[in-house]
C-alpha cells in the first residue's frame, strides 16, 4: 500500500477527491431527499446509481494508471465515463428540483422547509460539479509518478 | 505538458460541455412552454394546414382590427384605458366629502405621502399592474401618457443576498403615446420630486406585499425637509387642495398578522395609521383648508380617527386602480363623474374587532410532531365567528343591540366602545356604503313581484325589485340598488344574519332630474338558512329551510342603512338607531308554509336533494364540545376564544391529515368501461355541443385510459394532446383576473389572423392592467363586470390563452388577508355576481374564466394545507355561495343552454382535515350534482402530488404542473413528480387497471376537460389537420449548437489522444 502510495501522482489525487466527492454529493442527495415526504427525490435510485457508477470509474481512474501507465486508454474512458455520469446525476437531481427552486424564487419565496431542502441540494449539485471539474484538471495531469 | 495530456484534459472538458449541454438541452424542452413564455419565443406551434372552418367561432371586434384583419395594438390599448378608467371611477367609493369634492377646474394642488408618486396600482403576483402606467400627478395634470418614463416595479428576491429589489414589469416601452383628458389641475412639483428623491432609498414598489412585521414606509417630515427645506413655500401656491395618499399592499402569499407592525412607527397595527402618516397629514392640513385623503389598498384601512376629523374634508376609497385607474380617480376628483361605488367591505374602527381575527395567524396543533406524518398537515385555524363574517357580525349584533337581546351590548369583542358594545364606535364605514356628488330619490315601483314554480322536486322562487331612481341634485350621476333582506329569527333558533345582501343593480348615468326604473331580481334561496341538524327521513341531515315569518326587504346606501329603514318598518324607534332610518324603503311579506314551504330548497336547481356533505368541516364532528361557534343568542358568552393550542386525539381526524382518503382497488371488473375504440370522432367535431351530447361518449370510447390519464395528470399551462382523438399538446392556461399574463407579442396563437406581430411597436404591451377585484366589486356595476369579462375574453384572443386562471373568488374573511386585493368583497353574493358577469362575459370570446381557490381559502399564511374548521352552514352560507352563484348562473339560463363558469382552480387549503382537492363533498356532490358544474377544475400549482388517486377520484379534472411541458417525450405518468404517494402506491399507466371507480373518475375528468376546451376559443384552431410544429427558436438553436460543437471537438480531442498516444507508443 505504502508504495502503491508512493506511486501516485497529482492526478490521481484528484481522481481520489472526485471519487470522495461522488460520495458527498450522494449523501447530500440522500439527506435531502429525506428531509419531508413532500421534497422526497423520486429518483433517487437513479441518482444513487449514477453517483455510484462516477465513484466506481473515478476509482478505476486511479487504478488502471498503476497498470498501464499515465494517460491509458482505459483510465482515460474511465474518467469520461465518470465526468458524464456525474453530469447525468446533477441533471438528475436538478430536474427533480427545479420545480422547487422556480417556486421558491417565485411565488413560494416563504416556503422555509423548501429552502431548508434547497440548501441541501445546492451541496449535492455543486459536489457532483465540482468532481467533475476536478477530474477535468487531472485529467490533464500524471496519475503515477514516472522514472 | 505533453501532448497526450493535453489531448486527454481536453476531451474530458468537452465530455464534460457534452453532457451539460445535453442536460441543458433536456431540462430546456421540458419546460419549453414556460421558457416560451418567459423569453417571449415560441417554440412550437399549433398548425392547420386546411384553413377550412379555422378562426370562424370567436372572433375579436371589428373596432380592433385593422381594414387587413389584423389586430390593431393601438385601438387595444387604447380601449383597455378607457375600461380601466371606468373600472376605477365606478369603484372609488366617497366616504366623507364636507362639499369639498369636486375640486374646480384649475385648481393647484399638493400630494402628500409617498404613495402618492409610487402608487399602489395592483397585487402582486397574479394581478400585478404592468407595464406603463398613468400616475395620479399625471392624471391631474397632463394629456398624454408617459409609458416610457413610467413602467410599474415589482419586487423580486436576490436569491444572492436574499434582499427584496425592485424590478421592471416590462423592458421598457418605444410604443405609441396616448392622448387623454386629465383633470386640468396644476400639481406641486416640488412635493412630487421630494418624494421621487426619497423612493431612491426607500425603493418602494407598486406591487410590495404584506409582511409579518409590517412598515408601510412613509417618510417623516424630517426625510422631507432634507430633501428640500423650503418645500413649505410652495403650499401657497398649490394650496388649492392638499390631497393625501395612504397604501397598504395585498400580495399572494403574506397575510397582515394581528400586531404585525415594525416596532417604534406609532402604530400597534398595520392597517392603522403610523406617526409619519398622520404627520402628512398634519402638513396637509398646513397647506391647504382642503384636505382630501385617498385610501389607495384593498383591505380596510383603520380611519375611524378621519372620519371624526373635521379638518379632513373628504376621503375616497380608491382600492387599487389598475395601469390607467387614475384617470378615474382624477375624474372623481374634477367632478367629471359622480362617484357610485360603495364599499365591498366594511371598515371597523379596529379591524381585530372582528370575531374572525380571533383566529387568524399561523397556529399548528399541539401534538402535531407526534401524531402527524404529512407535510403541509400541521397547521389549523378554527373559524369561531360561524357565520357572522364582516358587515354580518357588526350589522347583527347592533341589530341585537338595538332590540336588547343576546346580550349584545356586552363587552365581549369591544375595542372602540367606551361603554359595552357600540355600532357607533365599532364601525368607521359600513359595507355597501358610499356617497355621490348628487343626491337621488328612490321608491319602490309598485310592489315587488313574486315568482314561485316548482318543477318537479325543485322550487324557484324569486322576488323582483322594481326601484326608481331620480337624480334630484344638480350634476349626472350613478346610483346602485342595493337589495338587502332580513329572515325571522327565533332566539336561540338557527343562527341568521340581521341583514343580507340579495342581488343588486346600477342605474345609468342619470342627468339632473332623470329618472331610472332599475330591476333587482332576488333569488329567495339567498335568504334561506342551512340547518345541517335538519332530519331529511332518509338517514341524512341537512338541507336549506326558508322558516315561515315575516320577511323584511330594503334598499338602502349599504347594508347599515337598509337595516335601519327595516327596522324602521318593524316599529322601533328610530330614535334608538345609528344613522337615519326610512320605512318607506323597506317592504315587508308574510312567508307561510302554503306560500312557500319551509324546505322548498331542500333540492338544488339541478335536481338534487341537498344534504350535509362537509361534516368534517366542523371540528366539533371528530371531538365534540371543543369549539364554541359564534351565535348571536348570546354575544357575549359565545365571543369566539384564540384557540391556540388544539390537541389531536381523534384517530379519524388525524388518518384525514395524514392523507388517508381513497383506498385503491385492484380487482374490479372494469370490462364494461371501453377504452381505445376504434372510432372516427375527432375532437375538433365537439365544438359548442352540449355536455351531455351522447358524442362525448362516442369520442371518450377512443380515448385509451393512459390518455385519459394524461389528461388528468398534467393540466396546464400546457395541456397534453392524444393522438386517438386529434388533440394536440397545448399551451392554454395563464393568469390572472385583472387581464392575460402574457405578452401581445408572445401570442399562443400566431396563426390567428389578428395576430399582432413580433415586431409590433405595442408588442410587448402586457395585458394584466385592471384595476383589483374589490374595486369592480364596489362599483356594484354587474355590466362594468361584465365588460370587463369581454375584454380580457378579447385579450384571449390575441394572446391564444383559452384559459384564464382567475378571478379570485374566496370572500374576504377579515381585512388581514394579504391577498383580498384578488378576491372581491366579503360578501359572498357581491362576489359571486360580479365573478359571474366576468364569466359570461369572457365566454363570449371563448374564454373559460377559471375562479380561484376553490375554496376556504382564508388566509395565506400557512395556506399550502391550511386547515380551516368551520360549520357547515358557514362553509355554504358564506364562502361556497360565492361560487354557487357564479357556477348557476342563472340569469343567464335558458331553455336550450346551461350557462356557467366552466373552470374552477382548487385551493391549496384543506376544508376540515380534508385537503379540497380531495373533498369529494366539496367536488363533486356540491360542485356537480348541486350546482352542475361542468368543466375545468384543476389543483393549484403542484398541490397534492401526493394523494394522485384521491384527487382524481374526487371530481377534480386535472393537476396544476406548471412549467412542464413536452409530453409524450420525457414525461412521463411514472414522473418521479408523482413518486411518493401518501398510501405507498405507484403512478403509471397501470395504476387504475382494477379500480372501476377511478377509471370512470379519469373518464369523467377527461369529458369535463374536452368540453371546456371544446367551449373555448382553442376550438378557433382546430379542424382535422390541426397538428404541432417544433420551431427554432434561438435558445433551442443555442443547445442545439452547443450539443454538436462539443460532441465534434469531443471526438476530436479524444482522436488526438488516441493518435497522440500511439505516436509516443510508437517513438
Amino acid at each position: 500500500m505504502a508504495d502503491f502510495m508512493k506511486k501516485q501522482s497529482i492526478g490521481s489525487y484528484f481522481n481520489c477527491i472526485a471519487a470522495v466527492l461522488g460520495i458527498v454529493g450522494i449523501v447530500a442527495a440522500v439527506i435531502c431527499s429525506n428531509m419531508t415526504v413532500t421534497y422526497a427525490l423520486g429518483n433517487m435510485g437513479t441518482i444513487a446509481l449514477l453517483g455510484a457508477c462516477g465513484i466506481i470509474l473515478a476509482v478505476a481512474a486511479i487504478c488502471l494508471p498503476n497498470k498501464f501507465g499515465n494517460h491509458d486508454i482505459l483510465g482515460t474512458l474511465a474518467v469520461l465515463g465518470a465526468i458524464a455520469v456525474y453530469t447525468a446525476a446533477f441533471g438528475q437531481v436538478l430536474s427533480e428540483r427545479i420545480l422547487l427552486i422556480a417556486g421558491l424564487f417565485s411565488y413560494d419565496s416563504v416556503n422555509t422547509v423548501g429552502w431548508q431542502v434547497f440548501y441541501v441540494t445546492v451541496v449535492s449539485i455543486a459536489a457532483f460539479l465540482v468532481a467533475d471539474i476536478i477530474l477535468i484538471i487531472g485529467a490533464f495531469s500524471r496519475s503515477v509518478k514516472e522514472n | 505538458m505533453k501532448k497526450t495530456g493535453i489531448f486527454r484534459g481536453l476531451a474530458a472538458l468537452m465530455t464534460f460541455l457534452l453532457s451539460i449541454s445535453v442536460i441543458v438541452g433536456n431540462t430546456l424542452e421540458s419546460f419549453s412552454s414556460t421558457i416560451d413564455t418567459a423569453l417571449g419565443t415560441q417554440s412550437e406551434m399549433m398548425v392547420t394546414d386546411d384553413q377550412d372552418a379555422v378562426y370562424d367561432k370567436f372572433t375579436p371586434p371589428a373596432e380592433l382590427l385593422n381594414e387587413d384583419g389584423t389586430g390593431n395594438s393601438h385601438a387595444l390599448i387604447q380601449a383597455a384605458i378607457d375600461l380601466n378608467r371606468q373600472q376605477a371611477a365606478e369603484g372609488t367609493v366617497l366616504l366623507k366629502n364636507n362639499g369639498v369634492l369636486p375640486l374646480s377646474s384649475g385648481s393647484a394642488v399638493t400630494l402628500f405621502g409617498i404613495r402618492s408618486q409610487v402608487p399602489i396600482l395592483g397585487s402582486s403576483f397574479g394581478v400585478k399592474a404592468c407595464g406603463g402606467f398613468i400616475n395620479l400627478d399625471e392624471a391631474l395634470q397632463n394629456n398624454k401618457t408617459d409609458f416610457a418614463h413610467h413602467i410599474t416595479t415589482s419586487l423580486s428576491q436576490n436569491w444572492a443576498t436574499g434582499q427584496v429589489e425592485r424590478g421592471y414589469t416590462t423592458d421598457g416601452w418605444s410604443g405609441d403615446e396616448f392622448d387623454f383628458d386629465g383633470a386640468g389641475f396644476k400639481v406641486n412639483s416640488t412635493m412630487t420630486g421630494i418624494y421621487t428623491k426619497l423612493n431612491e432609498t426607500y425603493l418602494h414598489t407598486e406591487n410590495a406585499g404584506p409582511s409579518e412585521e409590517y412598515d408601510p414606509g412613509e417618510p417623516s417630515i424630517a426625510e422631507i425637509e432634507a430633501v428640500n427645506a423650503d418645500y413649505k413655500s410652495t403650499f401657497a401656491q398649490y394650496g388649492d387642495a392638499a390631497i393625501v395618499v395612504i397604501g397598504r399592499p395585498s400580495a399572494e402569499s403574506e397575510d397582515y398578522l394581528p400586531g404585525g407592525i415594525v416596532a417604534g412607527l406609532g402604530a400597534e397595527e398595520p392597517l392603522a395609521l403610523t406617526t409619519n402618516e398622520k404627520d402628512i397629514i398634519a402638513l396637509a392640513k398646513e397647506c391647504s383648508d382642503k384636505v382630501i385623503v385617498l385610501i389607495n389598498s384593498a383591505s380596510a384601512v383603520e380611519i375611524g380617527d378621519l372620519k371624526d376629523d373635521a379638518d379632513i374634508d373628504a376621503i375616497l376609497w380608491i382600492g387599487a386602480p389598475g395601469s390607467y385607474g387614475m384617470l378615474g380617480v382624477a375624474d372623481i376628483l374634477s367632478g367629471k363623474v359622480s362617484p357610485s361605488g360603495g364599499l365591498a367591505d366594511i371598515f371597523p374602527t379596529y379591524n381585530l374587532s372582528a370575531p374572525a381575527m380571533q383566529n387568524m395567524g399561523n397556529f399548528s396543533y399541539k401534538n402535531a410532531e407526534s401524531v402527524i406524518t404529512r407535510e403541509n398537515s400541521s397547521n389549523y385555524i378554527i373559524e369561531a365567528e360561524g357565520i357572522y363574517v364582516g358587515y354580518r357580525y357588526y350589522e347583527t349584533r347592533y341589530y341585537d343591540a338595538v332590540l336588547g337581546q343576546g346580550n349584545a351590548t356586552s363587552n365581549a369583542g369591544t375595542y372602540a366602545s367606551a361603554n359595552g358594545w357600540d355600532y357607533d364606535a365599532e364601525v368607521a364605514y359600513g359595507f355597501g356604503y358610499g356617497l355621490s356628488y348628487t343626491t337621488f330619490d328612490m321608491e319602490y315601483e309598485g310592489d315587488p313581484v313574486f315568482e314561485i314554480s316548482k318543477d318537479g322536486d325543485v322550487t324557484t322562487a324569486t322576488a323582483t325589485f322594481n326601484v326608481k331612481v331620480t337624480n334630484t341634485g344638480d350634476v349626472a350621476g350613478k346610483k346602485s340598488v342595493q337589495i338587502y333582506g332580513q329572515a325571522p329569527y327565533t332566539e336561540g333558533g338557527l343562527e341568521k344574519s340581521a341583514i343580507v345582501l340579495l342581488n343588486y343593480g346600477k342605474t345609468g348615468t342619470l342627468q339632473p332630474g332623470e329618472s331610472e326604473v332599475v330591476p333587482v331580481t332576488v333569488d329567495l334561496q339567498y335568504i334561506a338558512t342551512y340547518d345541517s341538524s335538519f332530519d331529511n327521513g332518509d338517514g341524512t341531515f341537512g338541507t336549506y329551510v326558508i322558516d315561515p315569518g315575516t320577511y323584511y326587504f330594503a334598499f338602502g346606501n349599504g347594508a347599515h342603512d337598509a337595516l335601519n329603514n327595516i327596522m324602521a318598518a318593524q316599529g322601533i324607534d328610530t330614535a334608538s338607531l345609528v344613522g337615519e332610518a326610512n320605512a318607506d324603503y323597506a317592504y315587508q311579506t308574510e312567508i307561510t308554509e302554503d306560500t312557500l314551504a319551509r324546505t322548498s330548497f331542500a333540492y338544488s336547481k339541478t335536481g338534487e336533494k341537498i344534504s350535509n356533505q362537509l361534516d368534517y368541516a366542523d371540528w366539533n364532528y371528530f371531538q365534540d364540545g371543543e369549539v364554541t361557534y359564534l351565535s348571536r343568542a348570546d354575544w357575549e358568552g359565545t365571543y369566539p376564544k384564540t384557540y391556540s393550542d388544539m390537541e389531536l386525539t381523534s384517530q379519524e381526524l388525524i388518518d384525514y391529515l395524514n392523507g388517508k382518503y381513497y383506498t385503491l382497488k385492484t380487482d374490479d371488473d372494469t370490462s364494461d368501461i371501453k377504452w381505445g375504440q376504434d372510432g372516427d370522432l375527432m375532437f375538433y367535431e365537439m365544438a359548442g355541443l352540449d355536455f351531455d351530447d351522447e358524442k362525448w361518449d362516442e369520442l371518450l370510447s377512443e380515448m385509451t385510459l393512459e390518455e385519459a390519464q394524461y389528461l388528468a395528470t398534467f393540466g396546464g399551462p400546457s395541456i397534453p394532446g392524444a393522438d386517438s382523438i386529434g388533440t394536440v399538446e397545448t399551451y392554454m392556461t395563464e393568469n390572472a383576473g385583472n387581464g392575460i399574463a402574457v405578452n401581445l407579442n408572445a401570442s399562443k396563437d400566431t396563426e390567428a389572423p389578428w395576430n399582432i406581430s413580433s415586431d409590433d411597436p405595442n408588442g410587448n404591451w402586457h395585458p394584466e392592467v385592471f384595476g383589483s377585484s374589490p374595486l369592480t366589486a364596489a362599483s356594484f356595476n354587474p355590466q362594468l363586470a361584465y365588460e370587463l369579462g369581454e375584454f380580457i375574453g378579447i385579450e384571449s384572443l390575441f394572446t391564444g390563452i383559452p384559459i384564464l386562471w382567475g378571478p379570485g373568488l374566496n370572500t374576504h374573511r377579515h381585512a388581514y388577508n394579504g391577498r383580498n386585493g384578488e378576491y372581491y368583497s366579503e360578501d359572498p353574493i357581491l362576489s359571486g355576481y360580479t365573478a359571474m358577469e366576468f364569466a359570461i362575459g369572457a365566454l363570449n370570446y371563448g374564454l373559460i374564466a377559471a375562479p380561484k381557490h376553490y375554496a376556504f381559502n382564508d388566509q395565506e399564511t400557512n395556506r399550502a394545507g391550511v386547515a380551516p374548521f368551520m360549520t357547515e352552514q358557514r362553509a355554504r352560507e358564506v364562502e361556497l355561495r360565492a361560487y354557487q352563484i357564479a357556477f348557476e348562473a342563472t340569469k343567464y339560463d335558458t331553455e336550450d343552454y346551461d350557462a356557467g363558469m366552466r373552470g374552477l382552480m382548487i385551493s391549496f387549503s384543506k376544508i376540515g382535515p380534508v385537503e379540497c382537492t380531495v373533498s369529494t363533498g366539496l367536488m363533486t356532490e356540491i360542485l356537480k350534482k348541486e350546482w352542475g358544474f361542468t368543466g375545468y377544475a384543476v389543483t393549484d400549482i403542484y398541490d397534492d402530488f401526493d394523494l394522485y388517486t384521491a384527487v382524481l377520484t374526487s371530481g377534480a379534472t386535472c393537476y396544476d404542473t406548471r412549467g412542464m411541458s413536452g409530453f409524450y417525450t420525457d414525461t412521463t405518468l411514472d414522473s418521479p413528480r408523482f413518486a411518493n404517494q401518501a398510501d405507498g402506491s405507484t403512478i403509471s399507466a397501470s395504476v387504475f387497471a382494477g379500480d372501476k371507480n377511478a377509471q370512470l373518475a379519469v373518464r369523467e375528468a377527461a369529458h369535463n376537460v374536452l368540453y371546456a376546451i371544446a367551449s373555448s376559443n382553442l376550438m378557433n384552431r382546430y379542424n382535422a389537420t390541426t397538428h404541432v410544429v417544433k420551431l427554432n427558436t434561438w435558445w433551442r438553436t443555442a443547445y442545439y449548437t452547443a450539443i454538436g460543437v462539443t460532441a465534434a471537438f469531443t471526438v476530436l480531442f479524444a482522436l488526438l489522444y488516441v493518435l497522440s498516444k500511439r505516436k509516443k507508443k510508437e517513438a
